[in-house]
């Protein structure tokens, strides 16, 4: 890993912590982060955690341009000496595999799909090795995922899967991307599964969704009212399948103000993980019993 | 013979047709009532319906299927 | 104290100078796309320089007033228009009671500022009036105006009156060409030394695509790549990088063949590489930017994005102590 700062116009710095992504680049960048929000640096608008890198916006008339990548550069040096312990949460997600609407709209874009004779999440499992959906579904939802970005629009979480690099599951986007995706539909691109916070234009594949919202900027949901987005980065996620009638009767408990996401908090320890990547995993997953 | 211009609201693209396989709206020679489209303008991601403001017959087209067109323009002449 | 919208424009939207801090959650700043031109409409009628405004992108709104207001018209060319009496812009004057403000067709220019004296009275969302359509976030109910929609004006102060005028060098608008200056920077490296040099030796056109999330343009040569083996996570794609975090103003060519550069409503990040950002000097000329206009790019060192920045600075100075 080889951090590498870069300008964007004269109010961003951009900076890149490793090219490839890995837990290690995300937990350095976060942690960046982290020090400079703690740091409360004056003249810095914007703190932008994501996967491998992240950005820091500034008004280059409170503080200079030079000035900030030498504050950036001293806590970098600061990063590298703490330890890799995140106090966090994790979030339980129910998701409906193999919907009715998502299904709709793959349908529908099925010719730029580089596969159109079956659906996503059919190619998806069979370009990872696994011989049935079935198995494919187990492995996505089987292991805690790290939310190591927030965006592209508003409340959309990435997730990294927190495997071993030879069991992750990639997956290329579409050939081109679709003009709809369902809201709340759970996509997949490259490493990264997302959650489609609003309807709209994706080129993820798509394998399911969730009943739960992530995103309401009327805050009329009972569990996002104290602010509009559900997640932030550094937050852990673990899938949960479940059918229609669950589906139905989570949609439901959401209209009428009565249902309440799982969520439990967590220490996570990068060394630890490292050690024992099955076993730390075990733990986490342990909290939410 | 009095004589009309259909001008262009917006800067874009002009389409003369719905959509490339489909057949151009109106062409030289066709009436077209006040209200009946005679095209489209690409703009922003959304397409906007270019409508006749006069009746009378198409005399000519002043711009091609798309071709870009700057506000004001005029797009298309008309017979009264 | 109300506005009635008899007709929308093709997408006007409330915007004042945006809601900055949210971005690391994927919601934009946004606010006006030229916010010297909203600064310059506000201190016409005597708002803060921030107030609420609408902002009209190629085709006017018609609005109708209920109560006697002071307006001014900025940026783009678009004549206003009260009963069909014709108005002069960058200068303010009164709407009275019943009155119809409407527009012309654009002369030029891409958007037109609309302030009215008071301010657009819709309520903050996280700290600001901006519309931010892709979110259904702030301004009128998160959208675009549509027909009967009815806006809220704020308090007027008494410094509102008609006949307050901005002189035309205190004015700003892209040249033809337009010009705007790049500080190369974030994935240059990925493009071949010759690709960097036909990227600022060509004249590109804005796509008729082009919107408040990022103004795309065409008609120059496809960028060659640097050999590399993609990095993991990044995708197949040599224009693909891990995704990231996209400043405003950043330079995105996926598959290296259209220049998209990030604007006020910006995704926040994503998997293509940038050539580098356009400075904050220059992004308010990307808002009156129409179709099909030729631009070039021109590159800058980080002292001279600075530099420019302290000339717009100055311009807005002197058009202040201008109204004083």
């Amino acid at each position: 890993m080889k951090t590498r700062y870069s300008f964007g116009g004269d109010e961003h710095i951009f900076v890149e912590v490793d090219e490839q992504m890995s837990l290690e680049a995300f937990f350095k960048s976060l942690s960046m982060t982290n020090a400079v929000r703690s740091s409360a640096i004056t003249g810095v608008i914007e703190i932008c955690p994501s996967n491998a890198s992240f950005q820091i916006k500034f008004n280059p008339d409170v503080i200079t341009p030079a000035e900030m990548l030498s504050v950036l550069e001293e806590i970098e040096e600061k990063a590298s000496h703490t330890d890799h312990n995140l106090d966090t949460r994790i979030i339980e997600i129910p998701v409906y595999y193999q919907d009715p609407w998502t299904h709709e709209t793959l349908m529908r874009f099925r010719e730029r799909h580089q596969d159109p004779k079956v659906t996503d999440i059919e190619y998806a499992a069979r370009i990872n090795g696994y011989d049935r959906v079935e198995g494919f579904i187990d492995a996505h939802s089987g292991s805690p995922w790290f939310v190591s970005m927030v965006g592209f629009v508003a409340g959309l979480p990435f997730m990294y899967q927190m495997v071993d690099r030879s069991k992750q599951i990639q997956v290329p986007k579409y050939l081109s991307p679709r003009t709809d995706t369902p809201k709340l539909t759970i996509g997949y691109g490259g490493c990264f599964s997302c959650i489609y916070s609003v309807r709209g234009a994706g080129g993820y594949q798509m394998f399911g969704i969730t009943p739960m919202p992530i995103y309401d900027p009327n805050q009329e949901v009972s569990y996002l009212k104290d602010f509009m987005v559900f997640f932030n980065p550094g937050d852990i996620v673990k899938f949960k399948p479940i059918d229609r009638a669950t589906y139905d009767r989570i949609v439901a408990d959401v209209n009428a103000g009565l249902y309440e996401p799982k969520i439990r908090p967590v220490t996570f320890s990068l060394d630890d993980f490292q050690k024992d990547i099955d076993g730390t995993n075990q733990k986490l997953l342990d909290v939410l019993q | 013979m009095a004589r009309h211009q259909i001008i262009s609201p917006l800067p874009g693209t002009f389409y003369n047709k719905p959509s490339p396989d489909q057949p151009s709206y109106k062409s030289e020679g066709d009436t077209v009532q006040v209200g009946d489209i005679v095209g489209l303008i690409e703009i922003m991601k959304t397409f906007h319906e270019v409508q006749s403001d006069a009746a009378g017959t198409i005399a000519s087209f002043l711009v091609d299927n798309e071709e870009p067109i700057q506000a004001g323009q005029p797009l298309v002449e008309l017979k009264l | 104290m109300t506005i009635r919208v008899t007709q929308p424009g093709l997408s006007t939207t409330v915007q004042d100078l945006g809601r900055p801090g949210y971005f690391h959650l994927g919601i934009p700043i946004s606010g006006g796309m030229d916010r010297f031109a909203l600064r310059a409409a506000n201190l016409l009628v005597g708002n803060d320089e921030g107030a609420a405004v609408l902002e009209a992108v190629f085709m006017g709104p018609a609005l109708e007033f209920t109560v006697d207001a002071i307006v001014a018209v900025t940026g783009a060319e678009m004549t206003p228009k009260v009963d069909d009496q014709l108005r002069e812009t960058w200068t303010s004057f009164a709407v009275k009671a019943g009155q119809i403000l409407s527009f012309e067709i654009l002369k030029s220019g891409a958007r037109a500022y609309i302030a009215i004296a008071g301010g657009i009275d819709v309520p903050m969302a996280l700290g600001s009036r901006s519309t931010y359509s892709l979110g259904g976030l702030g301004g009128h109910e998160g959208r675009a105006l549509v027909v009967d929609d009815e806006l809220s004006l704020g308090q007027a102060g008494l410094g509102a009156k008609s006949g307050i005028h901005i002189a035309p060098k205190l004015r700003r608008s892209p040249g033809n060409p337009a010009e705007l200056r790049m500080l190369p920077g974030l994935y240059w490296h990925r493009v071949t030394d010759v690709s960097g040099r036909n990227f600022f030796d060509d004249t590109w056109q804005v796509a008729p695509e082009a919107d408040r999330i990022g103004y795309r343009f065409r008609g120059g040569r496809k960028l060659e790549f640097v050999d590399r083996e993609q990095p993991f996570g990044a995708g197949s794609d040599p224009s693909n990088i891990v995704d990231g975090c996209y400043p405003y103003g950043s330079v995105q060519v996926p598959g290296g063949t259209e220049p998209i550069v990030l604007h006020r409503d910006a995704v926040s990040g994503g998997g293509y590489f940038m050539l580098g950002t356009v400075i904050s000097a220059d992004m308010d000329l990307i808002g009156q930017l129409q179709p099909h206009t030729a631009t070039r790019f021109i590159e800058v060192t980080l002292e001279g994005a600075m530099k420019a920045r302290r000339g717009r600075q100055n311009l807005l100075d002197e058009l202040r102590a201008s109204l004083d």
